[in-house]
């Protein structure tokens, strides 16, 4: 059986959890970053409204398209080595609700091209481990994945 | 890990899972980077040729094409990460380059280019690659003519997308 392409994450506008007892707004994340030893005190810039059902956007729209063309060409390099994951958020196998880029400083998030589509909020987290960011230049998804996760390798 | 045994670049046969740095210094895996896609592997001189310069700009025409196509583009050379990372946002490529400034690789894979002992690059090659990095086609690049053309690499990511694709 395939592993899932997604995690399930809660946020309140505060806070972070993968507790389905939390508070806040259910998004789909990359499940990647929890399989491993998380990074702690690391900070979270979480591009999504916590409180605002309404707030999503088709993934294939073309804003979407360059947010994650500009993480591969500039947002990932930028970050060097402060860089702990990036993850899209999904809401379902359509619809994009956000994203979350994971540093172990917060000095360069004004710049995250994710913030162009919901504004960003920073937080502080114990929840995400590192993982390599994605090569590119694929932005697709992979079978409605939450980019970058997913993928067609056997 | 490079083994003790010769490799030849051979269609039907395994290519290396090489472990370089990426343009950000990162340890990858090319078996990693391909990512259970079709890969184009560009093995190319350095920044400072101007035929890779060329190629290069092609390569970064057709990568929207990539983009939507589950498919890779990889770029090998010596030049150190930090050159790389340059070169590449110079370019405005969005696809990953790896650095193999200790010419780890050069010799195992036989693509050292003797002649120029100044910069010791890679001779221009062009591997298409299945997702477990099979090779299906082998471009020698000298004279600039024998790199693979981008129409080549289309019908490469075709055939290969074909061959391990449903539907």
């Amino acid at each position: 059986m395939a592993a899932p392409s997604f995690r399930w994450l809660w946020f309140d506008g505060e806070h972070l959890s993968l507790d389905p007892e939390a508070r806040g707004r259910r998004f789909g994340a990359d499940p990647r970053p929890f399989e491993v030893e998380p990074v702690r005190g690391a900070w979270a810039h979480v591009c999504a409204v916590p409180d605002d059902e309404s707030a999503r956007i088709p993934y294939d729209q073309p804003e979407i398209q360059l947010a994650r063309a500009d993480a591969l060409a500039w947002w990932i390099p930028l970050l060097g080595d402060s860089l702990v994951c990036l993850t899209t958020l999904s809401l379902d196998s359509v619809h994009y609700g956000g994203a979350i880029t994971v540093a172990r400083d917060p000095d360069r998030f004004r710049a995250d091209p994710f913030a162009r589509l919901f504004p960003g909020r920073v937080v502080r987290t114990d929840l995400f481990g590192e993982v390599p960011p994605p090569p590119g230049p694929v932005l697709e998804r992979y079978a409605g994945a939450p980019w970058p996760a997913g993928t067609f390798g056997g | 890990m490079i083994s003790g045994e010769a490799i030849t670049l051979e269609l039907g046969q395994p290519f290396p899972d090489l472990d370089l740095p990426d343009h950000t210094g990162r340890p990858r895996l090319l078996s990693e980077v391909a990512g259970g896609d079709p890969v184009a592997l560009v093995f190319f001189r350095g920044f400072w040729c101007p035929k890779e310069q060329r190629y290069m700009r092609a390569l970064v025409g057709t990568q929207e094409e990539f983009e939507v196509a589950y498919a890779r583009l990889v770029a090998v050379s010596v030049d150190s990460p930090e050159v790389q990372s340059a070169f590449r946002a110079g370019l405005g490529a969005r696809f990953v380059f790896l650095s193999d400034a200790e010419r780890r690789w050069l010799e195992p894979l036989g693509l050292l280019e003797a002649e120029d002992t100044v910069h010791q690059p890679y001779r221009p090659t062009v591997l298409t690659l299945f997702p477990d990095l099979t090779v299906h086609a082998v471009y020698r690049g000298d004279w600039f003519w024998g790199r693979a053309t981008m129409e080549e690499l289309r019908q490469d990511m075709r055939a290969i997308t074909h061959a391990v694709r449903e539907g």
